[in-house]
């Protein structure tokens, strides 16, 4: 900043000198009169330091307020990230219940045991129709139904020893107290000796319960 | 600098012993600081740098998805559900650890004790709790526990596997245990399926992962999808048709090929009995595998069409070829007898085929010179394996060499002595059915690698010309008297309106105790249809029937309707053309 300003110094002389060699001393003397340079002092503008200090201060200033607010832009971005992965998993896990679910549907299984429910039955041989031509190809018949198809295996037979045959204890029923009269006194007898039989039956029930009560 | 005398009645004493005490303090306390630094960095620097790094920092695997076992349309045979595992921490969960263990008895239906016994667990700090819970439950049974005031559960993805059709191609599908598959396509292609796990380190704070923290991310690489050839409807009622038929037939066992006559894919291969693939451990183990694939027995009578459409390639016979059938023909020190009684009676060879005679076929087989009924054999694929994909193929025993004496070539010529696998079988019949070129069958849609290293799939599937179109078109026309309602043995095969081209199958079973023929039988059929433009080849099988059925009434109507079903489904329209009027006697 400084080095232009001693050359300038040194050379305006030689300048101003130069061509006083060659003109005459009266023009030489008038001409370097009016050509001499002073030295100027030199001007230094004294720059204010408040608004550098400000500049200065406010940039850093925004600077750790900009860090801070992006720093914290990021951490909820990443609050919102985990929420969304949250979402996310959900809703991905809805989704597998639900193809889980439509597949269970599509089984052919479910499928025919539905069909089966509505009455449908299997289709006898297969045969076209040409929808162009009115043509049937094949020989249809009626599906009847008559060769049930199977989609369950029956249930498997179980071993003697946990299908045991059923136990059948025959009893005579005990005719009806308020019979006719002409079925007569053997049934009324009857009737009679049961009913002593229960009423002594009931006694000694309640002798039993007694004793266990003493 | 002078010495300056300390100021007097000074109670602190000189300045210089001041200094020298406070130089001695701050040494002291310097040493004792480089004295832990020391320790800190110099005996166990990384324990303690382990320790600052722990603290909030989360490491996880991300698990692979595996990739479905799809059908032919897409639909899936085996599929992976997101599901979780919910695991605990037990130095959080071990104050409330019974009142827990109850919670999740109920719950998630885990046992008591067990999860009593790891919610206590001394200085573990995970510990799984239930794996492969579905994703909405395993939520929601956490969400409770953490309302309910209990602390130290979490959950971790964790995928289920799931087989929407249960049962429906089970026996090729297999099945997965706890974390690696154990059976079937599941464990051949299991370096496919699985895909490569992945791994997270992220720090977190509060729940929420730290930005700008640490992180690293190893992305997993799910499996890949495993597409193969099956029609799941088609299987799905392949095997219910076959189950009807065994239980009807109160057989021990049976197998059903469904065949793509011109590529050689596998529609169905269906198995009874079989299990259930979502609770495998239900099932006897005998019943966890494919007998279509692993099991080997003699194909009896299916065979003689592979020997008689032989001859015809070598211009030994045509189907007018007359035959003279005794009631019995010996045979060294052997007699060989028919299926039925009969005098001497006069069959051509489309009759032997139609009546099934062994005496006419090996009478027939008589013209073969030494080795070539063997060649013609080994050229329709008995004796080596389909190379198909399943594990655990037999390749099935076609004797060779010295083993091959003449009298095994009469009995090979009908089917016996020699023992096959169903899907060889199929796709040897399916030959004739594909005019005499043999298509290999495929399971794998495009290709696959099994874990032995085996390229298999529909992208390796080779034809070879195995006997002349006109040979093939010969059989085929002596198979449709087989099913001919006048003539043939098998009218339950026939179906109305179709040409349908088969044959039936009765053998002997040999018994696995004594090693000879145990007085069971393995009954059997198979055939394709449009007969003059084949779509289908299907092979039933059925071993050790107790109703006396032979192959005609057993295998022909569970053909039948299978057939049907595929001809229906596939929108096969009959040809049109006259069946085959070829005479059976002279």
């Amino acid at each position: 900043m400084s080095s232009p300003v001693p050359q300038v110094r040194s050379r305006m002389p030689r300048i101003a000198e130069a061509p006083s060699r060659l003109a005459g001393s009266r023009l030489r003397t008038s001409a370097v009169e009016r050509a001499r340079l002073t030295v100027v002092p030199r001007t230094r503008a004294q720059a204010a330091r408040m608004p550098f200090v400000a500049l200065v201060s406010l940039m850093l200033l925004g600077g750790v307020v900009g860090l801070l607010l992006f720093n914290t832009s990021m951490q909820q971005s990443s609050f919102a990230a985990t929420a969304l992965e949250g979402q996310a998993t959900t809703l991905a896990a809805r989704q597998q219940g639900l193809q889980m679910e439509l597949d269970r549907l599509r089984d052919p299984q479910r499928i025919a045991a539905a069909a089966q429910r509505l009455g449908m039955v299997q289709a006898c041989t297969p045969a076209f129709l040409r929808l162009g031509t009115g043509t049937v190809t094949g020989r249809p018949c009626a599906a009847d139904g008559s060769a049930r198809f199977r989609i369950t295996p029956p249930t498997p037979v179980k071993p003697a020893a946990l299908d045991p045959a059923p136990h059948v204890v025959r009893v005579t029923a005990p005719p009806a107290a308020n019979t006719s009269g002409d079925t007569g006194d053997g049934a009324a007898g009857n009737g009679d000796a049961g009913d002593r039989k229960n009423q002594q039956q009931h006694q000694q029930h309640q002798q039993q319960q007694q004793q266990t009560r003493r | 600098m002078r010495q300056t005398r300390p100021p007097r009645g000074s109670r602190r004493g000189s300045p210089q012993l001041r200094l020298r005490m406070g130089f001695v303090v701050i040494a002291m306390v310097l040493s004792v600081f480089g004295a832990r630094l020391v320790q800190l960095q110099g005996l166990d620097p990384n324990s303690y740098a382990a320790m600052a790094s722990a603290e909030g920092l989360v490491e996880v695997d991300l698990p692979a998805e595996r990739g479905d076992i799809l059908d032919r349309n897409g639909k899936p045979l085996a599929g992976s559900v997101d599901g979780l595992m919910v695991v605990a921490d037990p130095q959080m969960t071990s104050d409330k650890a019974p009142e827990l263990a109850r919670f999740l008895y109920h719950r998630l239906d885990v046992d008591y004790v067990d999860t009593l016994k790891k919610l206590r667990e001394q200085g573990s700090r995970f510990e799984y709790i239930a794996r492969r819970v579905p994703a909405a439950k395993a939520t929601a049974v956490v969400a409770a526990a953490e309302h309910a005031g209990f602390e130290g559960l979490g959950t971790r993805r964790d995928p289920l596997r799931d087989y929407p059709a249960g049962d429906v191609a089970a026996n090729l599908i297999g099945f997965m245990g706890t974390d690696e598959p154990l059976a079937g396509l599941e464990r051949t292609f299991d370096r496919q399926l699985a895909g490569t796990d992945g791994s997270a380190r992220y720090e977190v704070g509060g729940g929420n992962r730290i930005p700008l923290g640490e992180s690293t991310v190893t992305d997993p690489v799910d499996g890949r999808d495993l597409r193969t050839t099956i029609d799941l409807d088609l299987q799905w009622y392949t095997q219910r048709v076959l189950g009807q038929t065994v239980q009807d037939a109160r057989g021990d066992s049976g197998f059903a090929v469904v065949m793509d006559s011109r590529t050689g894919e596998l529609l169905s291969v269906a198995d009874y009995p079989t299990f259930d693939a979502n609770e495998p451990t239900k099932s006897p183990k005998a019943d966890l595998g494919s007998r279509a694939m692993q099991d080997v027995y003699e194909p009896g009578s299916v065979e003689k069409v592979l020997t008689v459409s032989s001859l015809m390639d070598l211009g030994l016979v045509t189907p007018r070829t007359k035959i003279a059938v005794p009631p019995q023909l010996q045979r060294e020190d052997r007699p060989i007898n028919d299926w039925f009684t009969h005098g001497t009676i006069h069959l051509t060879l489309a009759g032997v085929i139609a009546k099934s005679s062994n005496i006419g076929t090996v009478l027939a087989a008589d013209k073969f010179e030494q080795g070539q009924l063997y060649d013609y054999l080994h050229a329709f694929g008995l004796g080596q394996r389909t190379d198909i994909g399943v594990r655990g193929e037999t390749q099935g025993l076609l004797p060779d060499g010295s083993a091959w004496t003449h009298q095994m070539q009469d009995r090979i010529a009908f089917g016996q002595s020699l023992s096959v696998n169903g899907v060889q079988m199929a796709a040897a019949v399916n030959t004739i059915a594909n005019g005499g070129v043999r298509v290999s069958p495929s399971l794998v849609e495009g290709e696959a690698t099994t874990d032995e290293g085996e390229v298999v799939g529909t992208d390796t599937a080779t034809k070879r010309r195995v006997i002349s179109t006109q040979a093939a078109r010969d059989t085929m026309r002596m198979m449709e008297r087989v099913v001919d309602p006048d003539v043939g043995v098998a009218p339950g095969a026939a179906i109305p309106g179709y040409r349908v081209a088969g044959k039936t199958g009765t053998a002997q079973r040999v018994g696995a105790e004594c090693g000879c023929y145990d007085g069971t039988f393995t009954v059997s059929f198979a055939g394709f249809a449009p007969a003059d433009d084949p779509r289908f080849t299907v092979y039933v099988v059925v071993q050790n029937p107790r109703n006396g059925g032979g192959g005609g009434s057993v295998g022909g109507p569970a053909f039948a309707k299978i057939m049907s079903y595929a001809l229906q489904r596939y929108a096969v329209p009959p040809t049109g053309t006259r069946p085959s009027r070829l005479p059976v006697e002279w």
